[in-house]
């Protein structure tokens, strides 16, 4: 369906490129034509870059040896210099004869690689001799990367893009490295869903996956567009490179729909906003067009001429928590009223417009709320700084069965509570709980509370119960590295518990008599 | 059976249909996986598992991710009975048409219960029949994110091994089948479309025995559309799955992958055999053993390879309880450490034994009461979180008169975490790179001839003429520097052939 690859294959106008420099730095470059992207070290020219708009990505953009120009042997083939140890290194700096008055000039001077600065450098130090082969190794290392004109050109992709406000505004995202990335993906069961049949659930009303997760994101949009990005609906449609030939110009000149602005989460940044931050709901749908700028969701930036065709902000429509739990009190959720097509006709113009706007607005409201209240989501995945116990509380129910639950939080207290309250031992109680309030109420109550169907808002926050333990199986809180914001994950599966009376098998170090878990886990 | 239901791992539909692979969730870390059986079928399947039996039937038509309790054991087996239909239609009333249909159908035991899931990749890849080390969630969704693998994707896997990596990937670069009768449900896709591409996962695997078990579980599992088996030693043969009568001819080598995994012992032997040249290919490696890395690294600079980079992907699950320390009633209980939770606890406990010893003769009343006095302000504290449960100031005798329902295991206690000490996962060291594409001169065409009117001035054309040569003239460098013409002077080749 979906040939994301080809985009990622060349550089074309008016996309977003990402520099990765022998620093290791990168820097995201907008290719325009005839622009000069400045303060570079090689002061490439954009035109140069993309070669009249076509240069391989991916690839060097200058020739140099592959560990930048200096070969080395990190361990003497021969053993030679494999043992020297630094017993006898003078350090001081003299020892350097280049000044760095002399090297700034090299540089000025320099119009090749970078490549000779470094051999220079190289040939100027006094006792190269006695450096370790390791030393040496890491020496030529740091002077290769300091002053080789040299990059690599990169697609900008989600990854890539995650990678860098890592880099630069990592509270921004949540602190969202790439590998949490991946696993968010993995455990959310995110795939390709453009094929997948279309079941109504049993009232008619709602529907049954479908593809559609349910995401609160608070990160700027960057986990809904990993989302996309794995469903296949993140990147325009590309024919393949070599149908391009009989492609028309005119088509193939199409936004970019890469999260590629130069102020990437401006829209959602929450950091320093007045009020707390609004939560967006957002429901990637396949059916959407593919076009679509994920981190534009509430307030896309003003439409610029190197993108004629900004991605329409509704393609994952944001829902705020007031509507969905009390939809009703939303102002924007009320149906504005309907006025005949003959009275219309006597308005003017523009008052015709403002109606038909706001008609427009409500039916999209209506539809985005009236879908996502129905519930039927194949999978929930959070990463925000509200309380995770109320989102899943109030979203939990709304995931079909077997949908996949993951809550991403770059601390591990939030999630370390969330377990306690889906514990097995809290799980029991609840099943004792809801039998002996079975016995007194009749079973209509127990019911609801099985299915999870009970309303969202109206049960009042149970002590010590605040979300149905038994409406999620398996909750697992994992983390992956060391270090730093390192970032957890919980992560469940949705099911529908039998009602009444259920008793475990299995080896007990006790006897017991009612347990929702079989074994000890 | 495949062609015709979408895989359960991609589209399982809302309840679980007769001929799917379905697994029977039965603790967090174990499923049993079981291809549901029609009722109709002649013998009643039954699966046996650690916490009950379960007849396929009572399992056929629920709902993905119901709770099933489990049948008595020889119930509902073989004999086939008419009310069985019946009893699959009522779904919850389990119970009571078990108590009617007495030994006839399945009967619900008095304990034992699982959960019907669909199959994920996460799933199976926790239930799969191990043939080889298995790489695991952490490890692969983190090569798949790396790897950039997309929908519309092609895939190679070299080797297959277990198969976890496998179906990850299939899921990873599914975008529909080309099929008609299965993209049907799909209308919202533009009908003009010249050319869809559809993601292939090409796994190699060089054991036959191996091989052949993972292509009959592909096909069970309804992926044999997007993943193909190989059987063949890549390290001699590659990748390349032209006949040798074409091979001859102009056509790239087959498959047009832009990823790869290699999950064997020496990557670089398999690195100098050709790849598709008309995209950037991204690279990961699987070893075991930094040397095993070494080696690959340099043989992929040798190629041509860049952003050559190594990862050890260190996963850890956390366990989460409460730890119960302490004398307070609410501490007391399974799993709790006896001993005194503070130096005010421990004191009093002293103090207590204390009066004992001084008052002895005495009813234990007193000392209760003195050490209540001692621990008064510790244990109320205790009370308030713990609401109404356990006594007032009782002493230890408490424990014994107090009912079990009374206690709260689940929110009394200390909240902890730390991490489990089973690691799942295999440390492996990740080794990344990509192999830049080749730029011909027909490609500069090409792409001058379609965005070539974007330009406005003409200077740029005589930066388009040196942008080509780029690429050569690296590509002569490295042949000169290295004396190693096998890898690169091959990639010259491909583009001489253009």
């Amino acid at each position: 369906m979906d040939t994301s690859g080809a985009i990622h294959s060349y550089i074309r106008p008016n996309t977003h490129i990402v520099l990765r420099l022998p620093s290791g730095l990168s820097k995201i470059v907008e290719i325009q034509p005839n622009t000069a992207a400045r303060r570079l070290p090689a002061e490439l020219h954009a035109e140069a870059l993309s070669s009249n708009h076509a240069t391989p990505a991916e690839s060097r953009a200058e020739t140099a040896d592959d560990t930048g120009g200096v070969e080395f042997d990190i361990v003497g083939e021969n053993g030679e210099v494999l043992m020297r140890s630094n017993r006898l290194t003078v350090d001081d700096p003299t020892r350097q004869a280049l000044s760095m008055e002399e090297i700034e000039e090299l540089k000025r001077a320099g119009t090749g690689s970078g490549k000779d600065i470094v051999a220079k450098i190289m040939a100027s130090h006094q006792a190269l001799g006695e450096k370790t082969s390791f030393s040496l190794a890491k020496y030529t290392l740091r002077k290769t990367k300091k002053y080789m004109k040299r990059f690599t050109v990169l697609p900008l992709d989600v990854s890539m893009l995650a990678q860098i406000l890592l880099e630069r505004e990592a509270p921004r995202i949540m602190e969202l490295r790439e590998e949490m990335l991946g696993l968010i993906g993995a455990w959310a069961n995110v795939h390709y869903s453009g094929a997948t049949r279309d079941f109504t659930n049993g009232s008619g009303v709602g529907r049954i996956g479908g593809g559609r997760w349910l995401v609160v994101d608070e990160t700027g949009g960057l986990v809904v567009a990993a989302l996309a990005e794995k469903m296949g609906i993140l990147y325009p449609e590309e024919e393949d490179e070599e149908e391009g030939e009989e492609a028309q110009p005119e088509q193939a000149i199409s936004t970019e729909a890469h999260p590629s602005e130069a102020r990437p989460v401006e829209p959602a940044l929450t950091a320093d906003a007045p009020s707390p931050p609004a939560p967006s709901s957002d429901q990637p749908m396949p059916d959407a067009p593919p076009t679509s700028n994920p981190l534009s969701t509430s307030d896309p930036p003003p439409p610029s001429p190197s993108h004629p065709r900004r991605p329409h902000p509704t393609t994952f429509p944001p829902a705020i928590w007031l509507q969905l739990l009390h939809p009703s009190d939303d102002a924007a959720y009320a149906e504005p009223p309907l006025v005949p097509e003959a009275e219309l006709a006597t308005w003017k113009a523009g008052k015709r417009g403002t109606y038909y706007r706001k008609r427009r607005r409500w039916e999209r409201v209506k539809r985005v709320v009236d879908e996502t209240r129905a519930g039927g989501f194949d999978g929930l995945v959070v990463a925000s700084s509200l309380d995770p116990v109320g989102v899943l509380r109030a979203c939990v129910p709304l995931l079909r069965g077997a949908g996949q639950v993951v809550v991403y939080s770059p601390v591990v207290e939030p999630l370390v509570r969330v377990m306690d309250l889906y514990s097995r031992e809290r799980r029991t109680a609840w099943v004792v709980r809801q039998q002996q309030q079975g016995q007194q109420k009749g079973e209509e109550d127990q019911e609801e509370a099985v299915n999870g169907t009970e309303d969202l808002e109206t049960e009042e926050e149970d002590e010590g119960f605040p979300v149905n333990p038994t409406l999620l199986l398996s909750p697992m809180l994992q983390t992956t590295r060391g270090g730093g914001a390192e970032g957890y994950l919980f992560t469940a599966t949705r099911v529908f518990p039998v009602e009444g009376k259920v008793e475990a098998r299995g080896k007990f170090s006790k006897k017991r008599k009612v347990e929702p878990t079989n074994g000890v886990s | 059976m495949a062609s015709a239901v979408p895989s359960p791992f991609l589209d399982p539909g809302p309840t679980a249909s007769p001929g799917s692979l379905a697994l029977l969730s039965l603790r967090r870390d174990l499923h049993t996986p079981l291809i549901l059986q029609s009722a109709d079928s002649e013998e009643q399947q039954v699966v046996n598992t650690r916490f009950g039996t379960y007849p396929h039937s009572t399992l056929v038509g629920l709902p993905w991710g119901t709770q099933v309790l489990a049948s008595k054991e020889d119930s509902g087996r073989s004999r086939r009975s008419g009310k069985k239909r019946k009893r699959e239609e009522n779904d919850t009333g389990a119970r009571d048409i078990a108590e009617e249909e007495g030994v006839e159908g399945p009967v619900a035991a008095s304990s034992g219960f699982a959960h019907l899931v669909p199959p994920t990749p996460e799933s199976w890849t926790m239930s799969l029949p191990h043939r080889t080390q298995v790489v695991y969630t952490p490890d692969y969704s983190y090569i798949l994110q790396r790897l950039r693998v997309r929908p519309g994707d092609i895939v190679i896997e070299a080797g297959s091994g277990s198969g976890s990596f496998t179906h990850a990937a299939a899921r990873a670069v599914f975008s529909g089948h080309p099929d008609p009768s299965l993209t049907s449900a799909d209308n919202s896709s533009p009908p003009a479309k010249k050319k869809c591409k559809f993601g292939k996962v090409y796994s190699y695997e060089y054991h036959l025995p191996r091989a052949e078990k993972l292509r009959e579980e592909i096909k069970a599992h309804g992926l044999d559309p997007i993943v193909t088996i190989t059987h063949r030693d890549v390290y001699q043969d590659g990748f390349s799955l032209h006949t040798r009568a074409t091979a001859a001819g102009k056509q790239p080598p087959e498959p047009l992958a832009n990823a790869v995994f290699l999950d064997l012992p020496a990557p670089p032997l398999i690195l100098p055999h050709p790849l598709d040249p008309s995209t950037p290919i991204r690279l990961c490696t699987f070893s075991p053993c930094i040397e095993q890395v070494q080696k690959t690294a340099s043989t992929l600079r040798q190629l041509g390879w860049v952003e050559i980079d190594m990862v050890e992907v260190a996963h850890k699950r956390l366990e989460v309880r409460r730890e119960r320390i302490g004398l307070a009633e609410d501490e007391q209980g399974r799993g709790a450490k006896a001993g005194p939770a503070s130096v005010a606890e421990a004191v009093g406990r002293l103090k207590e034994q204390e009066g004992r010893e001084s008052v002895e003769g005495d009813d234990e009343g007193g000392g209760g009461e003195a050490a209540g006095d001692a621990e008064g302000a510790d244990r109320a504290g205790k009370e308030e979180k713990g609401g109404k449960g356990g006594g007032k100031g009782q002493g230890k005798q408490g424990q014994q008169s107090d009912g079990k329902e009374e206690k709260r295991p689940w929110r009394t206690g200390r909240l902890v975490h730390r991490t489990e000490p089973e690691i799942k996962t295999h440390t492996s060291y990740l080794l990344f790179a990509i192999l830049p594409r080749l730029w011909t001169r027909d490609d500069e065409e090409r792409c001058r001839r379609r965005w070539g009117k974007v330009a406005v001035e003409e200077p740029a054309v005589d930066e388009v003429e040196d942008a080509p040569p780029i690429v050569d003239d690296e590509a002569g460098k490295k042949r000169k520097a290295e004396g190693d013409v096998d890898g690169s002077a091959k990639r010259q080749k491909i583009d001489g052939d253009e």
